[in-house]
């Protein structure tokens, strides 16, 4: 029972950082419909930039997020200025091929600057238990990790339904021609949506690598991003609260579902993952709490 | 002003024949002189061609043209081609090595193995579209270590270790025929003028012997499935492939069964993935579970893409570039103006992310379209119409009449299709 709780606990903390990640995806999916195969890199950025300005710069570290989240935010504005806004949205392949030559080049500069050797990234929040029951123990990095999810998912659906630039974020991914007619600057619009979805994936890459246990290094967000994925997918590719619900869902299945389930080997969380996503895709495409795609034939 | 060359005129079948020829002396002029380490000095820099590198990159250029199948012609975004490649490597290293079967033998297993797997792998696919798709397909590729370093798996794969081709974790021999007098071309190449230094001096070991042996029967293996592919690409099942990329709708409506003609192409790619596998670690001599990750499958479209979407040549040059490049800047030591420090790291990766990025900007055909207009300078093939008439000046001189009317085309997509392209 204890064992089983510890495994509940891990997989809210493992869930809520999926989720970070996923609603970066889901915020450029909801404004361009693409899946992002560059979003984990733009996040493991930022991660470092973080480590960058918080030890070299000696700037404290929460105002190091901070600053990381915006300096990431203008340079997807400017990746999606250059790379992705000159190319029809429609047509899957060249965007396809734009995020994956995206994923590559942040990946390998990533390594020439910072090298492969794993740091260690400083915590975030404070250590130690909130909560100990006999084995098991809920550490507060799960608790504020949780928090972090809920706050940041709050913050954005104010931002996407009370202020105009979120007004204008939903009517174009509802309809970007019609609302292109009534007079939103539809360009700027998407760069926003991208610099978002960079601080967002930034604050999730600063959260999951500040668990103790984990450390720094370019390809960390390698699986994060599968299971991230797969947690967008699940919740439904355009729901914010879709993308919370399903990285807990996926935390739950990598946590408590693979070590329970015996003909299921521990090593093959990631292979689950993608199994949930190819069900979800194939059985309900929409996700939980998505918009079902309806098209005219 | 270009030569203009009539298709199906005698001329054509002996640019045809010249070509060819050019092709083969290429392949064993390239045996023989680099089966060693052959390199260019560039400055400060040696990089090398040697046969090792070249035959990685025909396995590469086989997986890629597996890719051209799936997504250049039949437009399906199945990405996760290192899952073949890797599923065909291990395989073939498996009887190779516990079951004592030849090479050549192991592909009566690899090939019906990854094309099944392949089709039932697409299954999901037939209802799964584009992007969602290549999630998927990514995310089997991102899965296969996994798979392979599974304990239950163990006493095929040998987990982390690797399998090798070889008993007891040797390197199988690819051991050239009797008949094969390599040591007697060898000394007749030398003994060209001008030229014979290329090719070294004295007589040729056995192992340059095994490599040179490897190097032609993977060129080989390589040819019939370019062959293959191109014929398939012309026949009624490649038309309606492409039919499916272009307009699937379209497709459907002039009678084209759309699950079967995608299933078919996972299968071709599939195999084709498996057959690069087999070369691959009959060259390597190990299946490692880490050489077949997503970072491959990524690499493989970069090959796809850097050679031309769409058009077979591209899968070869495609081939080349991803097994050279990376090769070759991590052999660069000195370039006049970057700090050595760029040149320590994945350098190639970051090469070939720029060249994904820059191609799809500047040339989304790739470098084979490039090279085409390029030949379309020097010798154009001037087509036939459907009749076999000859176009230009001596149809427009004999005007169509009335009985000279065209058959009709087998479906409305094929005349699409022959538009297109």
């Amino acid at each position: 029972m204890q064992l089983f709780v510890q495994r509940l606990f891990d997989a809210l903390a493992n869930g809520s950082t999926y989720a970070l990640v996923a609603v970066a995806l889901v915020l450029i999916f909801k404004a361009t419909t693409l899946v992002n195969f560059a979003q984990g890199e733009l996040a493991m950025l930022g991660a470092f930039v973080t480590l960058v300005l918080a030890y070299e710069q000696g700037i404290p570290m929460w105002l190091a997020v901070f600053l990381a989240m915006i300096i990431l935010g203008v340079f997807a504005a400017g990746v999606e200025r250059v790379l992705i806004r000159p190319f029809d949205p429609a047509d899957h392949l060249p965007l396809v091929i734009i995020t994956l030559g995206l994923f590559l080049g942040i990946n390998a500069m990533a390594g020439i600057v910072w090298r492969f050797d794993p740091r260690s990234f400083p915590e975030l929040f404070p250590s130690g238990n909130a909560f100990t029951w006999g084995s098991a123990s809920l550490r507060w990095y799960t608790v504020f990790t949780v928090l972090t999810v809920l706050v940041t998912i709050g913050l954005l659906q104010l931002l996407l339904n009370k202020t105009k630039i979120g007004l204008a974020f939903r009517a174009v991914s509802s309809n970007l021609e019609s609302s292109e007619l009534v007079g939103i600057r539809v360009g700027p619009t998407l760069q926003f949506g991208w610099a978002l979805a960079a601080a967002v994936g930034t604050l999730g890459a600063a959260v999951y690598v500040a668990d103790p246990f984990r450390q720094l290094e370019p390809s960390i967000m390698l699986r994060v991003l599968i299971f991230a994925v797969s947690a967008a997918a699940l919740g439904g590719l355009d729901s914010l609260w879709g993308a919370l619900a399903g990285g807990i869902a996926i935390g739950a299945i990598q946590s408590l579902v693979v070590p329970y389930v015996p003909f299921i080997p521990n090593e093959l969380g990631l292979a689950a993952a993608v199994v949930v996503l190819m069900l979800v895709l194939l059985v309900r495409p929409a996700g939980l709490f998505g918009t079902p795609a309806v098209s005219r034939v | 002003m270009p030569i203009k060359i009539l298709a199906g005129s005698s001329q054509h079948q002996l640019y045809k024949v010249i070509t060819w020829s050019l092709f083969a002396l290429l392949v064993a002029g390239v045996a023989f002189a680099y089966v060693d380490v052959g390199s260019i000095s560039l400055g400060e820099n040696n990089y090398n061609i040697s046969l090792i590198r070249l035959n990685k990159a025909i396995a590469f250029a086989i997986a890629i043209l597996g890719l051209q199948v799936v997504a250049g012609f039949t437009g399906q975004l199945a990405l996760g081609q290192s899952f073949f490649f890797g599923m065909g490597a291990y395989a073939s290293a498996w009887l190779m090595a516990d079951h004592d079967w030849p090479f050549l033998l192991t592909f009566i297993v690899v090939v019906p193995l990854c094309f099944v797997i392949g089709i039932v792998m697409g299954l999901p696919a037939l209802r799964i579209q584009g992007l969602y798709l290549a999630l998927v397909t990514l995310g089997f590729a991102a899965v296969f270590p996994a798979i392979v370093k599974l304990d239950r798996l163990f006493s095929i794969t040998n987990g982390v270790g690797g399998k090798a081709t070889g008993p007891d974790g040797r390197k199988y021999k690819l051991e050239p025929p009797e008949w094969l007098p390599l040591d007697g071309i060898a000394e007749t190449l030398q003994k060209i003028p001008l030229l014979g230094g290329y090719f070294g001096d004295g007589g040729i070991s056995s192992k340059q012997e095994e490599r040179m042996w490897a190097f032609m029967m993977f060129t080989l293996i390589a040819v019939v499935c370019f062959w293959m592919v191109a014929n398939l690409i012309k026949s009624r099942q490649g038309r309606a492939m492409r039919a499916v990329r272009d307009n699937p709708t379209g497709a459907a409506v002039s009678g084209i069964d759309l699950a079967r003609t995608k299933a078919m192409s996972f299968g071709i790619a599939s195999a084709l993935g498996g057959v690069g596998g087999a070369v691959y670690v009959a060259e390597v001599g190990l299946a490692s579970p880490d050489d077949f990750t997503q970072l491959l499958a990524i690499n493989f479209i970069v090959g796809l893409v850097v050679g031309g979407v769409g058009t077979l040549s591209g899968a070869v040059v495609g081939g080349l570039v991803i097994a050279l490049v990376p090769d070759w800047a991590s052999s660069t030591q000195e370039v006049g103006f970057l700090p050595e420090r760029w040149l320590q790291g994945p350098t190639g990766s970051l090469i070939l992310g720029l060249l994904l990025i820059l191609l799809t900007f500047f040339l989304p055909g790739g470098i084979v379209s490039a090279a085409r207009t390029l030949k379309n300078k020097i010798v154009r093939i001037i087509p036939r119409g459907p009749n076999g008439e000859v176009p230009g000046g001596a149809s427009l001189a004999t005007p169509v009449t009335a009985d000279d009317t065209p058959d009709e085309p087998d479906s409305p997509v094929d005349e699409l299709v022959g538009a297109v392209d």
